[in-house]
C-alpha cells in the first residue's frame, strides 16, 4: 500500500530564496511522523508547502491517490488534510464555537458537524465551557486546544501540527500530547508533527526526520533516533 | 454566536432608529418647527443621510468585515449615478424607467468592481489601498474629459424620476420613503450576511488569512465577493443620489474627499458595525448639513458686521472641528461610537468577562511525557 502522504525532492521558498532544497519524506495511514531542526531549517516550511499555502518549486507532492503539487491550499482541506498552524492563528474575535465552525467550513453534512462538535467538547472539555467567548480571550493553552480541534473539524486523514508546545506551561503540553497520541492510538489519524522540543516530539511519533537548511539529513524509526549520539548531542542538549 | 446586542422594549437601537425615522413624516410639527431658523427642512436631508448611510454599507462589507482598506469607494458611486445618467436622460435613447435603471446601476458598479478587484486583490494592505485610491482618481479625472459620453463637468441631466407625480416634487416624503425604504433592505440583507457562512468566512479571513485558508477558505474568491457586494451597494446608492439631483453632477461630487469622507464616518461609528455605519454617517454629514448651517445662523445674528471675516463663521473652523475629534476619537474610543460587539472584545479585553486562572501545577508532573519537557525555548 501507497503512503498517505509522499513527498518526493519538494524544493519551495519565499521570494528570490529557497528554504527547501530537497525533502523527502512520507506518513503511512496510522503514523505520527515527526520533523526535527533547528530554527530555520525548513519545517514549518515543509508543512505549508505540502498544505499548499506556500508553492511547490519543485518536486511533488502526492496525498492520498492525489497529486497535490499544484493544488491551491483550499481545496487540500477537502481531500482530507488539516493544519494546525504555527502561533495557533486562532480567530480571534470568533468566538469559540464559531472557530470550530470554521473548521468544518468545506463539510455541508451539518448533523455529522453537530457529532463532531459534540466529540471535541469531549475531548476539549474548556472548549465547552468557553464556546460563546471569543477566540482571542482564551490562555495560550486553551487557544492551542481549539486550533487542534477547528483543525479536527474536517475530520481529517492528515493532521499537519506545527509547533503545538509553543510558549505553554508543561501541564498542558502533557495534556496536548496525550490528546494527539490517543487521536493516532484510538481513531487511527495520521499526524505529521513539527515540534522544536526534540525529545517530547521523538517520544511520541514513530518516525521521525532531521532537518538541516532545507535537507533531510536523517531519516529513521523515532525510537533509534532518541538514543542516536549525533541527535542526543545536537537536539537533545546531551 | 456574539453577545447579543442590548434591547430596549424588545427592539434593537437598529431597529428603534429606523423606525423613528419611518415615523418622522407623520409629525409634520418637527418638520416646520424644528429647523425654522435655517430654512432647511430635515425631511429632505434626511434623504441624503440614507443614501450616504447606504453608501457606507457598502464601504463597511469590503473594509469592516473583511478588513480591506479601500479609498476609492465615491468611484463606484460614480458608475451608479453615471448609469442613472445614461440610461435616463434625453441625451441618450434608452430613457428606460427608474425601476430598471436602479438595479442597473448596482449591476454596473458591481461588475466594475470585480473587473477592478479580479487582478488587485492579491495586494495586501497598503497597496490595495493605493489601487483603490487611483482607480477613485481615475475614474473622476475619465468622466470630467470624456465630455462626450458624460458631459464633463456639466454632468448628465435631467434624470427622470421614477413617477410623474407631481407628488414627487412637490412633497419630500415619497423620496424619503423610497431611500429610507432601499436603505432597511440593505440593512436586512447585511444583517443576514454577517450571520452567514459567507459573513463568517469574511470576518476570519479579516482576522487570519494563512489560517482562513488553512481552513479550506479560498480568499481570493471571497474578497472578490465582498469587493462586488461592497462596490454594487454603492453603485445602488449613486443612482439614488443622481435621482435625488436629477444630474449626476460635477465629476468632483466623486473625488477623493467623499471616499475619504465615509472611511471617517465608518470610523467614528465603528468598523464592521451596521449601527455604526448608520449613525457615524447621521453624525457627520448631520455636523456638516445640519448643524454647521444653523451655527452660522447663530453667529451672524449675534455678529452681524462680521463683514465676511472667515474666522467668524463656523464653517471657517468645520475642518479643525472635524480633525480634532478625529483626534479624540482615535485616543479614547479607538473601536468607535458603536462598535460591533467583536471589535469592542479585541480592544477592551479586561472589560469582558475575567476567566478563571488555568490552575498550573510546575515541578511535579504527570506522564512519561512531560517528565522529559524541559529543553523548550
Amino acid at each position: 500500500m501507497p503512503p498517505l502522504l509522499e513527498v518526493t525532492a519538494l524544493r519551495s521558498g519565499y521570494g528570490p530564496i529557497d528554504v527547501l532544497h530537497d525533502i523527502g519524506l512520507s506518513v503511512d495511514a496510522g503514523e505520527i511522523v515527526t520533523m526535527i531542526g533547528a530554527n530555520g531549517a525548513g519545517k514549518t516550511t515543509t508543512l505549508l508547502t505540502v498544505s499548499g499555502a506556500v508553492r511547490v518549486r519543485g518536486g511533488r507532492v502526492a496525498f492520498d491517490g492525489h497529486d497535490l503539487t499544484r493544488t491551491p491550499a483550499h481545496k487540500v482541506v477537502s481531500l482530507g488534510m488539516a493544519q494546525s498552524p504555527e502561533g495557533r492563528k486562532i480567530f480571534p474575535r470568533l468566538t469559540v464555537l464559531e472557530n470550530l465552525q470554521m473548521g468544518a467550513f468545506t463539510r455541508t453534512d451539518k448533523p455529522a458537524i453537530a457529532d463532531d462538535l459534540e466529540k471535541m467538547f469531549g475531548l476539549f472539555p474548556i472548549l465547552k465551557e468557553r464556546k460563546g467567548q471569543a477566540g482571542g480571550l482564551l490562555s495560550g493553552g486553551q487557544q492551542q486546544m481549539l486550533a487542534i480541534a477547528r483543525a479536527l473539524m474536517s475530520r481529517p486523514k492528515l493532521l499537519l501540527l506545527d509547533e503545538p508546545s509553543l510558549g505553554l506551561a508543561p501541564q498542558i503540553v502533557t495534556q496536548i500530547f496525550d490528546i494527539i497520541r490517543d487521536l493516532n492510538a484510538k481513531q487511527g489519524m495520521s499526524v505529521l508533527l513539527v515540534e522544536q522540543n526534540a525529545r517530547l516530539a521523538l517520544k511520541v511519533a514513530h518516525r521521525g526526520y532531521v532537518l538541516e537548511t532545507g535537507r533531510v539529513t536523517l531519516a529513521d524509526k523515532a525510537s533509534v533516533l532518541l538514543n542516536d549520539p549525533r541527535i542526543r548531542a545536537a537536539y537533545l542538549g546531551e | 454566536m456574539p453577545p447579543p446586542a442590548r434591547k430596549p422594549f424588545g427592539l434593537s437601537w437598529e431597529g428603534g432608529i429606523f423606525l423613528a425615522l419611518l415615523l418622522y413624516p407623520l409629525f409634520p410639527m418637527f418638520e416646520r418647527g424644528l429647523f425654522a431658523a435655517t430654512g432647511r427642512s430635515l425631511g429632505e436631508q434626511l434623504p441624503l443621510v440614507f443614501i450616504f448611510a447606504l453608501l457606507a454599507y457598502g464601504l463597511n462589507v469590503v473594509v469592516g468585515y473583511t478588513g480591506l482598506l479601500h479609498l476609492g469607494i465615491a468611484a463606484f458611486f460614480a458608475v451608479g449615478a453615471y448609469t442613472a445618467g445614461i440610461f435616463s436622460t434625453a441625451a441618450y435613447a434608452f430613457q428606460w424607467p427608474f425601476w430598471v435603471v436602479l438595479p442597473l446601476g448596482a449591476l454596473a458598479a458591481a461588475g466594475v468592481g470585480l473587473l477592478l478587484g479580479a487582478p488587485t486583490l492579491r495586494l495586501r494592505g497598503d497597496y490595495l489601498a493605493l489601487v483603490t485610491l487611483g482607480f477613485g482618481e481615475v475614474t473622476k479625472f475619465t468622466l470630467k474629459n470624456v465630455v462626450g459620453i458624460t458631459a464633463g463637468s456639466q454632468g448628465l441631466s435631467p434624470i427622470n424620476p421614477p413617477t410623474d407625480h407631481p407628488a414627487w416634487s412637490d412633497d419630500f416624503r415619497p423620496f424619503y420613503y423610497l431611500t429610507l425604504g432601499v436603505l432597511i433592505l440593505a440593512a436586512l440583507l447585511l444583517r443576514n450576511l454577517e450571520r452567514s457562512r459567507l459573513g463568517r468566512a469574511w470576518i476570519a479571513l479579516r482576522e487570519d488569512e494563512l489560517a482562513a485558508n488553512c481552513m479550506g477558505l479560498n480568499p481570493a474568491k471571497l474578497k472578490l465577493a465582498a469587493f462586488a457586494l461592497g462596490s454594487g451597494l454603492a453603485g445602488l446608492a449613486g443612482v439614488l443620489y443622481a435621482t435625488r439631483l436629477t444630474s449626476t453632477a460635477d465629476p468632483n461630487a466623486y473625488d477623493f474627499n467623499r471616499s475619504i469622507f465615509l472611511v471617517c464616518c465608518l470610523i467614528v461609528g465603528g468598523l464592521g458595525s451596521r449601527l455604526g455605519a448608520l449613525l457615524g454617517v447621521m453624525l457627520l454629514v448631520g455636523f456638516d448639513n445640519i448643524l454647521t448651517p444653523i451655527i452660522d445662523g447663530a453667529i451672524q445674528q449675534q455678529f452681524p458686521d462680521a463683514g465676511g471675516k472667515i474666522f467668524l463663521t463656523f464653517t471657517g473652523w468645520r475642518l479643525a472641528v472635524f480633525g480634532l475629534a478625529l483626534i479624540l476619537m482615535m485616543r479614547f474610543r479607538p473601536e468607535g461610537l458603536f462598535p460591533s460587539s467583536r471589535v469592542k472584545h479585541e480592544l477592551h479585553p479586561d472589560e469582558a468577562v475575567s476567566e478563571p486562572v488555568e490552575p498550573i501545577t510546575m515541578g511535579k508532573t504527570t506522564g512519561e511525557v512531560a517528565a522529559i519537557d524541559g529543553g523548550k525555548a
